[in-house]
C-alpha cells in the first residue's frame, strides 16, 4: 500500500503554505517538523502560555498562514518532534522521533529552512559559544535573554536584530562585532525596499539608545576560557579591544541547509523555501505557496502556474543586503593560527588540513583528512575546508547521501514499516 | 506540565513544552560532556544540524536541542561514560 | 612504467617497481583510493577466502603484509587484531565447520584460539549461536595503505587523468591519458570497477555492497571484525546463498564502526535502501547489542569490481606481454595487494614469478577469457 499522502518536512513559513496550497487542490499531506511546534525559525514560538515576542506584523502573517491550514482541516496533518530520516532510491521515507515510521510517500516537499554559516575562529569550539541563531531560538521560545553578559560577532542583519532584541529584554550585547561596514555608504541601502529600511531603523535605534558598542569593519579573532569567562580579542579599525562574555553569539551568514538531502528518481522531490535558496522569510512563503500550487498542478498533469514576483523581488533585496555586508572576512581563514580546529566534530585542525599538501583531492580530505567526516556531516566545516584546500575553486566536500542526518541505529529498527505489502 | 529533570542526578526544573538544551542552559549549565575525540559538548547550533549537544537520555545519544523534556527523565553527561 | 589505478593494487605494483629501481607513474580518473579501495572494511583476512587459490594466495599475501608491517612500509596502515565469526542456524553451522577445516587444511597463519558461544566475546547477544575466534588476520584500511604505497619517492602522481584508449607494439604502448599521448615501456591496468570501461571484453563487472559508519564511541568496544558464517557463505557461494544478513561488524581505530554488507550488481555508490540498512542492522545489533546506542552518520555502497568466475584478473593480456592487468578482486584486493604487488612487479620485470605461487597465480590469467577485444586508439 503505498502512502497517498505528500510528505512536507518543514513546519515553517514555506512547508505550511505548501501544504496549504496542496491541501487546496485536494491532497492529503503530512507536515512533520523536528521542532515540538510549528514555526520553523522565523516564527518560532514561545512555550505554551508564555510571551510572544514576535512584531505585529510577524504575528499577522503567522496567524494568517495557520488559518489558512485550520481551513484544510484533516487534509493537513501537523506532527512535531519527528526527524526526516532520508528517502531512499525506493522513495521510502524514514521518519524518526514522535511520528518514526518507515512510508511511501506520493511526493516529497523538502522545506527544512536555512543554516548559519560560522567561521572557524581560536576558541569557537568552547561551551558558551553558540550561533546567533541558538540565542534567537532561545529568547523567542523563552522570552528572556540570556543569562550573563553577551557578546555578538560575525556578519549580517541577524546580529541587530538580535542585538536590538537583547535590548529590548533588558539586557542588551555587550558589542555587536561585524566584519563588514554597512553604514559606511548610506546611499547603498537606497535599493532596500522600504520594510527593510524601516526594520534596521528599528534595531539600530534601539541599539544607539542603549549605547551598544557596533563595531564595524571589525573581526572577533580569539576566545580564550579565564576565570569562569569567555575572553573575546577582538580587531577593530581603530585598535584591540578585548572582552569578557558569558555567552557569545557568532554568525556568517546565511546559507540553504540542503546536506544530505537527496534526489530521488522514485517520487516527486522539491526544496521550498530557504533550503532551495536562502531568500528569507516573505520568500519563504512565496516560494511554498508556489512550490505548492505547480507540485499539485505537475500531479494533475497540469501546466505550471506562473512564477510569483515575490522571489525576485526578495532576490535582489538580499543580493544588495550582501553588498552592504560585503567584507573580506573568507581570506582571514589563510592566516589562522595552525591549530584553529577547523572540523568541530572531530577536533581536525588547519595543521591537519595543511599536512595534506598544496591541492588535496576530495577524497584525501576525506579519507586522510578525515574532514566532513564526523557526525555534523560536513555542514560546519565543508565550506572553510574547500575554500582553505582550493582557495581558486573550492570543490564540493562530498555528494549528498543519507541518512540526512545522524540516528540511532534504536531508533532506525524501530520505526513502523507502513510500506508493507508494496512491492519493489 | 512544568517539571523536573535529572541532570547527572541533580534535579533541575523545566517548563512545559521546553527542550533540555533550554533547560540546562537556563539552569547554568554550559558544558554537556566530552566527545571520545576531547571536544567539550556543548549548545552550538540549537537546531539540530552541528551534533555538538549530545546528552545520554538511558537509551542512547541524542540531541538536546531536540529533545523534549518530561517530568522525571535521567540524562547524563555523555562524556562520563567514556572517561 | 604506467600504472593506471591507483587503488591498493596499483600502489602496491607501483611500490615494488619503484623499489626495484624502475620509473614509474601512477594515473588515476579521480585519485588515490578512489573506489573500492576507498571504501572497505580493510580487512585482511583468509577466512573469508573461497578454499584453494584464493585461500592460499591470502595466506602467503597476509604473511607478507605482516613482513611489510614489520619493516615500518606499513607499520602505520596494519594492525594485527583478533576476528570472529558467528553463526546461527544450520547453514551457517556448516560454513563455521568448513572454515575451520579450511584453515586446518592451510595450517598457515591464522589458527582458530576458541570455539564456542556467545560467552567467548564480551558484549556478544542473543543472535550469536556459535562463535569462533580466530587469530593471525589484520586490519588495514585500504586509503592508509595507498597512502604508504605512493610516498616512495620513485613514483610520480598523475591525477586526475583518465586513461583511454592505448596501442601496444613489440617495443612499447602508447597511450591516451586524458587527451593527452604518452609512450611508456610496460602499461599495467589495476582499474577495478572501471575495467570494463578499457577492456569491454573482460566480464568485470561492479558488485556494490551497501555500507554504514556509526558515530565514535570508546575504542576497543570489540577488539576485532566480528563476521556472520552468512557472509562466507555469500563470498564462496555467491550472492544471495543464504538466508541471514550477510553481516560484517567493523572496529574502527576512531572509535567507529563500518557495518557491511550486501552484494548488488550496479555501480551507484549512493545507492542505498531502508530495508537493507535494517536487515543489516537488525542482525548486527543482534550480534552485538551495544550497536543499538550508535547513531548512524553515513551509509552508502562501495563498488567492487567482480569477476564472472569469481577470481580476479592477473596477468598479461593475451597476445600483448607489455599490458598487464591486475583486477576484479571484488573487495578481497585489501589482503592479496601485498603479494600481488610484488608478482605482478616481477612480470613486468620480466622476472618469472616466485615458484611457490606459479600455479595459483597462472588461475588468475586472462588467457581464460580467450581473445580480449579492448578499445583501439581513435
Amino acid at each position: 500500500m503505498t502512502d497517498a499522502r505528500i510528505l512536507v518536512v518543514g513546519a515553517g513559513l514555506a512547508g505550511l503554505a505548501a501544504a496549504a496550497a496542496l491541501a487546496r487542490a485536494g491532497h492529503r499531506v503530512l507536515v512533520v517538523d523536528q521542532a515540538l511546534r510549528p514555526g520553523g525559525a522565523v516564527h518560532r514560538q514561545p512555550l505554551p502560555g508564555g510571551r510572544s515576542l514576535a512584531s505585529s506584523a510577524q504575528a499577522r502573517r503567522w496567524r494568517a498562514l495557520m488559518a489558512e491550514v485550520d481551513a484544510q482541516g484533516a487534509r493537513i496533518e501537523i506532527v512535531c518532534n519527528t526527524r526526516f530520516g532520508g528517502v531512499d532510491h525506493t522513495g521510502t521515507v524514514l521518519l524518526t522521533g514522535e511520528g518514526a515510521a518507515l512510508i511511501n510517500p506520493r511526493a516529497l516537499v523538502l522545506a527544512v529552512g536555512a543554516r548559519e554559516a560560522v567561521q572557524p575562529r581560536p576558541g569557537w569550539t568552547l561551551p558558551g559559544v553558540t550561533t546567533a541563531g541558538a540565542l534567537q531560538t532561545q529568547i523567542k521560545t523563552t522570552a528572556e535573554a540570556p543569562a550573563g553578559r553577551v557578546l555578538l560577532a560575525g556578519s549580517g542583519p541577524l546580529l541587530l536584530a538580535l542585538g536590538a532584541e537583547l535590548v529590548r529584554l533588558g539586557r542588551p550585547p555587550l558589542a555587536i562585532v561585524e566584519a563588514g561596514r554597512p553604514f559606511s555608504r548610506p546611499l547603498r541601502s537606497l535599493g532596500l525596499p522600504l520594510s527593510y529600511m524601516a526594520e534596521a531603523a528599528r534595531h539600530l535605534s534601539r541599539l544607539l539608545a542603549a549605547r551598544v558598542p557596533l563595531l564595524t569593519g571589525a573581526h572577533l579573532t580569539r576566545i580564550s576560557e579565564a576565570d569562569g569567562a569567555l575572553m573575546a580579542e577582538v580587531e577593530t579599525r581603530s585598535g584591540a579591544r578585548r572582552f569578557a562574555a558569558d555567552r557569545i553569539g557568532l554568525h556568517d551568514g546565511i546559507r540553504t541547509n540542503d546536506t544530505g538531502l537527496t534526489d530521488c528518481a522514485a517520487l516527486p522531490v522539491l526544496r521550498l523555501g530557504d533550503c532551495r535558496e536562502a531568500l528569507g522569510a516573505n520568500a519563504a512563503l512565496a516560494d511554498g505557496r508556489a512550490g505548492g500550487e505547480a507540485l499539485a498542478a505537475r500531479l494533475a498533469g497540469q501546466p505550471a502556474p506562473t512564477a510569483s514576483t515575490t522571489l525576485a523581488r526578495e532576490a535582489s533585496a538580499q543580493a544588495r543586503l550582501a553588498q552592504i555586508y560585503a567584507h573580506d572576512g573568507a581570506t582571514r581563514l589563510a592566516g589562522l593560527p595552525d591549530d584553529t580546529v577547523i572540523c568541530r566534530c572531530e577536533m581536525r585542525t588547519l595543521a591537519d588540513l595543511r599536512t595534506l599538501g598544496p591541492a588535496p583531492t576530495t577524497r584525501q580530505l576525506r579519507l586522510d583528512g578525515r574532514f566532513g567526516m564526523g557526525a555534523c556531516q560536513g555542514r560546519f566545516c565543508a565550506e572553510w575546508v574547500a575554500r582553505i584546500a582550493s582557495p581558486i575553486a573550492p570543490h564540493a566536500l562530498g555528494m549528498p547521501r543519507w541518512p540526512a542526518r545522524p540516528i540511532s541505529v534504536a531508533d532506525l529498527l524501530a520505526a513502523p514499516d507502513l510500506t508493507l505489502g508494496e512491492t519493489k | 506540565m512544568n517539571g523536573t529533570l535529572l541532570w547527572n542526578g541533580t534535579a533541575l526544573p523545566f517548563r512545559a513544552g521546553e527542550t533540555v538544551a533550554s533547560a540546562l542552559t537556563r539552569a547554568g549549565v554550559r558544558h554537556f560532556g566530552t566527545t571520545p575525540q576531547g571536544q567539550a559538548r556543548a549548545l552550538f547550533c540549537g537546531i539540530g544540524q552541528c551534533q555538538n549537544c549530545l546528552v545520554h537520555d538511558g537509551t542512547g545519544l541524542t540531541e538536546a536541542c531536540l529533545l523534549p523534556c518530561r517530568d522525571g527523565m535521567a540524562l547524563t553527561d555523555a562524556g562520563a561514560r567514556h572517561d | 612504467m604506467l600504472i593506471a589505478g591507483a587503488g591498493i593494487v596499483g600502489a602496491s605494483i607501483a611500490w615494488h617497481l619503484a623499489e626495484a629501481g624502475l620509473r614509474v607513474a601512477v594515473a588515476d580518473a579521480t585519485g588515490p583510493a578512489a573506489a573500492a579501495s576507498g571504501a572497505s572494511d580493510g580487512a585482511v583476512s583468509v577466512a573469508s577466502k573461497k578454499p584453494g587459490v584464493m585461500a592460499r594466495l591470502a595466506t602467503g599475501s597476509l604473511l607478507y603484509t605482516r613482513a611489510l608491517a614489520e619493516r615500518g612500509l606499513l607499520a602505520a596502515a596494519y594492525a594485527a587484531r583478533p576476528s570472529y565469526v558467528f553463526g546461527a542456524g544450520e547453514a551457517e553451522m556448516d560454513a563455521i565447520a568448513a572454515l575451520i577445516a579450511k584453515l586446518a587444511a592451510l595450517s598457515g597463519p591464522v589458527r582458530v584460539t576458541a570455539d564456542g558461544g556467545a560467552g567467548l566475546l564480551a558484549g556478544a547477544g542473543p543472535g550469536v549461536e556459535r562463535l569462533v575466534a580466530l587469530e593471525g588476520e589484520g586490519h588495514m584500511p585500504g586509503h592508509k595503505a595507498v597512502r604508504a604505497y605512493l610516498a616512495h619517492p620513485g613514483i610520480t602522481a598523475l591525477w586526475p587523468a583518465r586513461l583511454g584508449a592505448f596501442e601496444a607494439d613489440d617495443t612499447g604502448v602508447t597511450i591516451d591519458l586524458g587527451g593527452r599521448a604518452l609512450r611508456v615501456g610496460v602499461l599495467v591496468a589495476a582499474l577495478g570497477v572501471s575495467t570494463a570501461e578499457i577492456f569491454p571484453g573482460l566480464p568485470v563487472l561492479p558488485r556494490a555492497g551497501q555500507l554504514i559508519v556509526t558515530d565514535a564511541g570508546p575504542v576497543g568496544a570489540l577488539p576485532g571484525s566480528l563476521t556472520a558464517a552468512a557472509y562466507l557463505l555469500a563470498k564462496t557461494e555467491g550472492p544471495g546463498s543464504g538466508t541471514l544478513p550477510p553481516v560484517v561488524i567493523d572496529p574502527l581505530s576512531t572509535g567507529q564502526f563500518l557495518i557491511g554488507s550486501s552484494r548488488e550488481d550496479h555501480a551507484d555508490p549512493t545507492r542505498v535502501d531502508f530495508a537493507t540498512i535494517r536487515r543489516l542492522l537488525g542482525r548486527s545489533t543482534a550480534a552485538f547489542p551495544a550497536l543499538a546506542e550508535r547513531r548512524v552518520i553515513r551509509a552508502f555502497a562501495g563498488i567492487r569490481a567482480a569477476v564472472a568466475d569469481g577470481l580476479p584478473i592477473v596477468g598479461p593480456l593475451p597476445g600483448n606481454s607489455r599490458v598487464i592487468l591486475a583486477t576484479g578482486f571484488e573487495g578481497d584486493g585489501i589482503c592479496l595487494s601485498a603479494l600481488i604487488g610484488r608478482e605482478v612487479a616481477a612480470m613486468v620485470r620480466g622476472a618469472s614469478p616466485a615458484t611457490d605461487w606459479a600455479a595459483d597465480l597462472s588461475a588468475l590469467a586472462p588467457t581464460r577469457f580467450g581473445a580480449i577485444r579492448k578499445e583501439r586508439v581513435a
